[in-house]
């Protein structure tokens, strides 16, 4: 066996050890594969509020849907406007919203409404939310925040 | 030409190129009858690295996103029947013209804090006085231009003041 390796190593000049690169390899992608999750195309990228010693608890709510607040990209970054879409849709004014609300209520009167709101908008633009979220008859608010990581 | 002694050295120099390309051959068919089995590993090389590449560009490091559940008051006048208790109310406005800047004030009591972990602190000094607990409805009322970050911090500092009826009002 030594023999013929000796011989093998002397014939090929230069020799490549593969096995450590593969053990790395494997490692990295185990890594990759255990930490990465695959946020929904609900979860529209946006700044969540960081409360201080947070509440704010991860649920998995079965009927729900979702509402996004943003920022309007377009205006100039003084003026805090939102936009509001409905879970991954193009953005649509508040009524359209509420009327896509009334009609997903109508096929299950279980369902939740979770508010998601981008911390830097002022009060009254998440406020005309939960006044529309009222008007609907739907009693429970759930609003999304940062997980508290001190735990 | 043949009797050249130039070309005889070439003519033995090739026969030794021969005769170690064969013995290479050799050792190497002797080589793979030795070992029986071998595994070739570019193509499991390809595919890990494959998979590497794909979890590198997809994974994102975020934060993890909890939710805050409260009620919110219908239109329908069940709820406003149910509450004879007179509400702690909070009120969080802005100090004009920097965002970020807020000031808590609560009505009927003199204790102004400065900070939302300040005010858990405040009410949980609240519920200890008689007449009031946990149950004691908390009202928030905020400032329209108040960043929602700070209307939020608002409501977890009762959360964490474990008030169990919180409601916003105008």
């Amino acid at each position: 066996m030594r023999h013929e390796r000796r011989r093998r190593e002397t014939s090929s000049g230069i020799s490549f050890n593969a096995v450590p690169m593969v053990d790395v390899i494997f490692m990295l992608t185990i890594f990759f594969m255990l930490v990465s999750r695959f946020s929904s195309a609900e979860q529209i990228p946006m700044e969540l509020p960081k409360p201080e010693h947070s509440q704010a608890s991860v649920a998995k709510i079965p009927e729900r849907v979702i509402i996004n607040c943003r920022v309007n990209s377009l205006l100039p970054s003084g003026s805090m406007q939102a936009v509001y879409s409905v879970g991954p849709n193009q953005p649509e004014s508040l009524d359209v919203v509420a009327r896509r609300l009334a009609a997903m209520r109508k096929q299950s009167p279980n369902l939740k409404v979770v508010v998601r709101a981008d911390r830097r908008l002022p009060y009254a633009e998440v406020r005309e939310v939960m006044r529309m979220l009222a008007n609907n008859n739907i009693d429970m608010l759930n609003v999304v925040a940062h997980v508290n990581e001190e735990k | 030409m043949r009797d050249s002694p130039n070309f005889s050295s070439s003519a033995q120099r090739h026969d030794s190129v021969i005769a170690r390309v064969r013995a290479r051959r050799l050792s190497r068919s002797r080589n793979h009858q030795g070992s029986a089995i071998t595994m070739n590993f570019a193509p499991m090389i390809d595919m890990t690295f494959l998979l590497l590449i794909f979890f590198l560009v997809t994974t994102t490091f975020e934060r993890a996103e909890g939710i805050l559940a409260s009620k919110l008051p219908t239109n329908t006048g069940r709820h406003t029947a149910s509450l004879p208790l007179v509400p702690i109310v909070v009120r969080v406005q802005q100090v004009d013209s920097d965002h970020n800047a807020f000031h808590i004030s609560l009505d009927g009591f003199d204790a102004q804090p400065t900070t939302f972990t300040a005010l858990t602190a405040v009410l949980l000094n609240i519920q200890a006085q008689p007449g009031f607990d946990n149950e004691t409805p908390v009202v928030i009322v905020a400032d329209q231009e108040l960043p929602w970050d700070h209307v939020v911090a608002c409501w977890n500092a009762t959360l964490n003041a474990n008030c169990q009826r919180v409601a916003f009002g105008d």
